[in-house]
């Protein structure tokens, strides 16, 4: 057994005992606390969990395999790209993380589309929302656990399918035994994991490369379009522009890093996620990507671009060492893939099935949520058997949908006492029909050569604030549960009266 | 519609205009940088539109952005009982 293998075999071993450690806590929890701890951990998250939940939860294997891989075959041009995903914490957390907190404390909101439900109380919003958020995420972690079998493939040489067997199967059994609370404990390892792996991997390829000036300069002399900021105009600055949009202005309605802004338990918590998360998100991007780049000049002709990461971790740096940066590589994918496991199951047994009105005893909600959890990461491993190539382009699209249909009802629905639930529906609707035509009927909806989410954002955003204009305004309690401050009085009273 | 606005309300509008703020300022000098900064002469061996907008300017904003953060957004309680600002 090589020693890369025992090193990822330890980081698994552990990861495998905070899911056990992590059920024991999740039980002793009273069962009308148990939505609250299992979706949200209490809401008593620190500023490094914060940051850690949230940019892990955000920087997916398109950080950590396809950043790479998209830099091997597009060169310093995707750096560029990928780096404006650095504020993504700062854009979700201070964005929107302030007002989620309020309101998630008021009317007890623990999960993403409990959102939905008490700023729109309409069926029809939470169910479309719920339809729409497990129908992309799940192929999107699906591209979560074909990264992290590639990773494995490359350390051990084990089949395809045993390497996905193992990437994906600790991290059902910490989500399904811990849920938020064990995620977020795992997300600490997982955190340093990371970070430590990521500079292992520059400083091994940058040593190996014979430095930057040396590497730039085999570059150059491969392609002079892996110098170009634009690859001489195949990626041009509407795009770059566009994508940079989704990484930056569009992260505020991500589902998977809402779970920061539900959980964390304070603003002194919050500031420090919000900073902590950049500094991290900053580290993990740009070496990973100069190290993608830096590949090129070691090894010119790797057949599969997203494959650059773990070749570099098993050909630069000693065994031990290559361990360490292919666990940090699998526990980023595994820190992402929780988080959309949790939104899944969330938004799936909470939220559905209190709008079906299913009623079901509280033992009875958690056995389905575990259930439901399980059976989505199973589906999302049964779609990694496909094996997608650059999985860059399915983590964009997904990414952009999403975006595309929820960037307005949440964003313009914290902020815009005005909009309502036909607002909401309308541009939920319009987002996606335009998002799902510009990827088969009409290309040309992707303007300037922008990627369609971002045109198909604006005109949802549009179709939110004009319908909403036309229909009647929200009902008056749901402003005063926002924006208002009479209840808060009263019950900061009572508090007083009680104390 | 008119209601008595919580005022934390307004450290929550301050959050989405600080953020919406720096990262279109980030944007706008990221993206000047590489497409006026040209690859000669070469800064840190990298092309200097690389060493600019991919290294230089975003460290230089993750730098700002941790006293930015904890002076621009207060600390307020966050539950009704206000017992939670720190």
């Amino acid at each position: 057994m090589n020693l890369a293998l025992v090193s990822f075999l330890a980081y698994t071993a552990v990861l495998l005992a905070i899911g056990l450690w992590s059920y024991r806590i999740v039980e002793k929890v009273p069962i009308a606390k148990y939505e609250e701890e299992f979706y949200a951990a209490g809401r008593g998250l620190g500023g490094v969990l914060v940051a850690l939940v949230t940019a892990g939860a955000m920087a997916s294997a398109g950080t950590y395999i396809a950043g790479p891989g998209m830099c091997y075959a597009y060169g310093y041009s995707w750096v560029l790209i990928n780096i404006t995903q650095t504020f993504m914490t700062l854009m979700l957390l201070a964005a929107v993380g302030i007002m989620v907190g309020l309101v998630a404390r008021r009317v007890n909101i623990v999960t993403y589309l409990d959102i939905f439900r008490a700023r729109y109380r309409s069926k029809g919003v939470v169910l479309v929302m719920a339809a729409l958020v497990t129908a992309l995420l799940i192929p999107y972690m699906a591209t979560q656990f074909v990264g992290a079998a590639r990773v494995i493939v490359q350390m051990t040489g084990m089949s395809y399918l045993a390497s996905l067997a193992l990437g994906s199967g600790v991290v059902v059994v910490y989500c399904v035994a811990g849920g938020m609370r064990g995620s977020a404990v795992a997300m600490l390892l997982q955190g340093i994991v990371i970070t430590v792996g990521t500079v292992l991997l520059f400083a091994g390829t940058w040593r190996a490369a014979g430095g930057l000036a040396h590497a730039t300069a085999v570059i150059g002399a491969l392609d002079p379009k892996f110098l170009s900021p634009t690859m001489l105009g195949a990626f041009p600055w509407p795009f770059i522009f566009s994508v940079a949009c989704i990484g930056g202005y569009l992260s505020a309605g991500s589902p998977k890093g809402m779970l920061g802004a539900l959980t964390y338990r304070n603003t002194v918590a919050l500031k420090r996620g919000i900073w902590l998360g950049c500094i991290l998100v900053f580290i993990w991007t740009l070496l990973l990507c100069m190290a993608g780049v830096l590949g090129r000049a070691i090894i010119p002709d790797l057949k599969v671009a997203d494959e650059i990461a773990p070749w570099l971790a098993m050909n630069v740096l000693p065994g031990p060492l290559a361990g360490i940066v292919l666990a940090g590589i699998v526990a980023g994918i595994q820190t992402t893939v929780a988080a959309g496991a949790i939104v899944i199951t969330s938004g799936i047994a909470k939220n559905v099935v209190q709008e079906l009105n299913l009623s079901l005893t509280p033992s009875r909600m958690k056995a389905v949520s575990r259930a439901i959890m399980t059976g989505s990461l199973a589906a999302s491993i049964a779609l990694a058997l496909t094996q997608p190539k650059l999985v860059q382009w399915i983590i964009l699209f997904a990414l952009g949908g999403i975006a595309s249909s929820s960037i307005a009802p949440i964003l313009l629905g914290l902020f815009w006492k005005r909009g309502n639930a036909w607002g909401a529906l309308a541009s939920i609707c319009c987002g996606m029909t335009l998002y799902a035509l510009a990827f088969t009927l009409a290309p040309r909806i992707g303007v300037f050569g922008m990627h369609p989410s971002f045109p198909c954002t604006l005109v949802a955003a549009l179709a939110y604030v004009l319908v909403s204009l036309a229909t009647p305004p929200p009902p008056e309690d749901i402003v005063q549960t926002f924006w208002g401050r009479a209840r808060s009085q009263e019950l900061a009273a009572r508090a007083a009266a009680d104390d | 519609m008119k209601i008595d606005e919580d005022p934390r309300i307004k450290v929550a509008r301050r959050g989405l205009t600080l953020s919406w703020t720096f990262y279109s300022v980030f944007l706008a000098a990221t993206l000047a940088a590489a497409a006026l900064s040209g690859d000669e002469p070469r800064l840190f061996g990298l092309p200097r539109w690389v060493a600019l907008a991919c290294v230089v300017v975003p460290a230089a904003f993750v730098v700002a952005l941790v006293p930015i953060v904890e002076w621009l957004i207060p600390n307020i309680p966050l539950s009704d009982d206000r017992k939670d600002a720190r």
